[in-house]
């Protein structure tokens, strides 16, 4: 991972995401191999614990203590300095303020979220892991949960390791993935790469003349590199796999077609994913 | 403030917030601090002997059950909820987070274990009708000997409940009830007519109880974070 990049790990329930968050933050020893976080083993290294954040499903909260309390609490086993104004700062941050002396006990499922991501930046950590961060909450709730990722990005530089299924999510903050199947990367590149230059390119070009289609369907049908062609009246949708979009321009302009538009069609991240996973289930790795 | 303490602290806070266990611990201490004493006097001969052996017995069996009582909320809750798993991934040490459990058991099952030693004289005080004090063996004993007592069982246990799965610990705490029930009817059976509480008698207690504290903590080397995390609940 790079400093600073927030890393969308993808699988579907079941294919080994928390197992391997667990393997990386030391809490299960892997099969085979080893597993290092900022150069060292999590499970033997207990000072760069220190340096990792870390929000699990269940948030890691007490339902007996107070906000406040809970966060003094973790503050102090990090050996946070001043730690009454961090946690101050925090609850703020995470929009608690005003609810620090309520016992979480009585906490919405989204407040009880904010506050795990609270307590989990506490030390400031250089890299926080994120385990489904915002599983069984409402769509503003998760809004927030992933504007606050995104700042801890951008303004602290933080580097974010996000485990999720939730590839909407994923697109929206992540600026590189894996996507995961049965314990094993299937795919590992940028969000951007994926989506606009993929393995397949969806392009579209709109004719000038609607009559010249069938032309343009037998130019397009004898160039390799193209997987499908479909035509919706002057619309050609074309997958490409091995050819440039520009050479599809020049084709057909050179052979007389008048092309009014041409646009790359970016595949979303779910169209990415249930590629991989068709792939993965097909034994094609 | 080292870990152990901010821990320790921590379980005493959040022990002292659980009414229902606290409310318990305070029933227990009332039933067997009051009215089990006039029956209990009653057979044991010399009214000053007999609130020795009271002293000495009953208090350590109350002190462990409190220490006990207390284990399944520290240890055990942390382990159901899925809490330990991001104390886990704090700079914490194993033997830390062992070590101020263990501490934030003691300190409050002491307390109540004090306060059912007062509740014991008071109520034999009462119903002897003449000022019934134990001798100086069993005060160093209840002040001592009983806190290291709990400290030993309470490591003891939550080191087991550290290892061990949640069926396991079900097992576990059945056989830790009948155990005390065992042990209070065995020293019951043992602290006769004939019994007295000499200095070597504490000290034999407090011998074993520092035996457990050692033994424990050398096997607390063996506590892996992967050992707890494969036996928490799904």
């Amino acid at each position: 991972m790079e400093k600073g990049e927030i890393f969308g790990y993808l699988g579907p329930n079941g294919a080994g995401k928390t197992t391997t968050l667990r393997i990386l933050l030391g809490l299960l020893s892997a099969a085979s191999g080893s597993a290092t976080v900022l150069g060292a083993d999590l499970a033997k290294d207990d000072a760069t614990r220190s340096r990792v954040g870390v929000l699990m499903e269940n948030n890691g909260l007490y339902d007996q203590l107070t906000a406040r309390e809970n966060l003094v609490y973790y503050a102090r086993l990090y050996e946070v300095s001043r730690p009454l104004d961090r946690v101050t700062d925090l609850l703020e941050f995470v929009g608690l303020t005003g609810r620090e002396k309520d016992l979480v006990g009585n906490f919405s499922t989204g407040m009880k979220r904010k506050l795990g991501i609270a307590r989990a930046l506490l030390h400031r950590p250089e890299i926080l892991f994120l385990d489904e961060p915002t599983s069984g909450l409402d769509p503003e709730a998760q809004h927030m949960v992933r504007e606050l990722i995104l700042r801890l990005s951008q303004a602290e530089s933080m580097t974010v390791f996000l485990n999720s299924h939730n590839l909407d999510e994923v697109q929206r903050t992540c600026s590189r993935v894996a996507i995961l199947h049965q314990g094993r990367i299937r795919a590992l590149d940028s969000v951007r790469h994926l989506t606009s230059a993929g393995r397949k390119t969806g392009f579209s070009v709109t004719l000038a003349d609607p009559g010249q289609a069938g032309k343009a369907m037998d130019i397009l049908s004898s160039l390799e590199g193209i997987d499908e062609v479909a035509r919706n009246e002057n619309v050609l949708g074309i997958m490409l796999v091995s050819v440039p979009p520009h050479e599809i321009v020049a084709a057909l302009v050179g052979n007389g077609i008048l092309v009014e538009e041409a646009r790359i069609q970016k595949r979303s991240l779910e169209e990415i994913y249930l590629d991989v996973m068709r792939q993965a289930e097909g034994g094609v790795a | 403030m080292s870990r152990i303490t901010v821990v320790a602290e921590k379980e005493v806070r959040q022990l002292f917030k659980s009414r229902n266990v606290m409310l318990s611990a305070l029933i227990f201490v009332v039933v067997f601090g009051i009215f089990t004493i006039p029956a209990a006097l009653g057979g044991m001969g010399e009214a000053g002997n007999a609130m020795d052996t009271l002293g000495f017995y009953l208090v350590l069996t109350l002190g462990i059950f409190m220490g006990y009582l207390f284990t399944a909320q520290v240890f055990l809750r942390e382990k159901q909820s899925g809490v330990i798993e991001t104390l886990l991934c704090t700079p914490l040490s194993l033997r830390e987070l062992w070590s101020g459990k263990v501490a934030g058991v003691t300190i409050p099952a002491t307390l109540l274990t004090y306060f059912s030693a007062a509740l014991i004289t008071g109520t034999a005080t009462i119903f002897t009708g003449e000022t019934l004090l134990p001798s100086l063996p069993v005060l160093f004993h209840i002040i001592i000997v009983v806190p290291a007592f709990i400290a030993a069982t309470s490591g003891l246990i939550g080191f087991t409940q550290f290892m061990l799965g949640m069926r396991e610990n079900q097992i576990l705490n059945f056989g830790i009830i009948f155990g005390i029930i065992f042990l209070i009817t065995f020293v019951r059976e043992l602290a006769g007519p004939g019994f007295s509480v000499t200095w070597g008698v504490v000290a034999a207690t407090g011998g074993l109880a520092l035996l457990i504290i050692l033994a424990t903590t050398w096997l607390t080397r063996f506590l892996s974070r992967e050992r707890i995390m494969v036996t928490l609940p799904e």
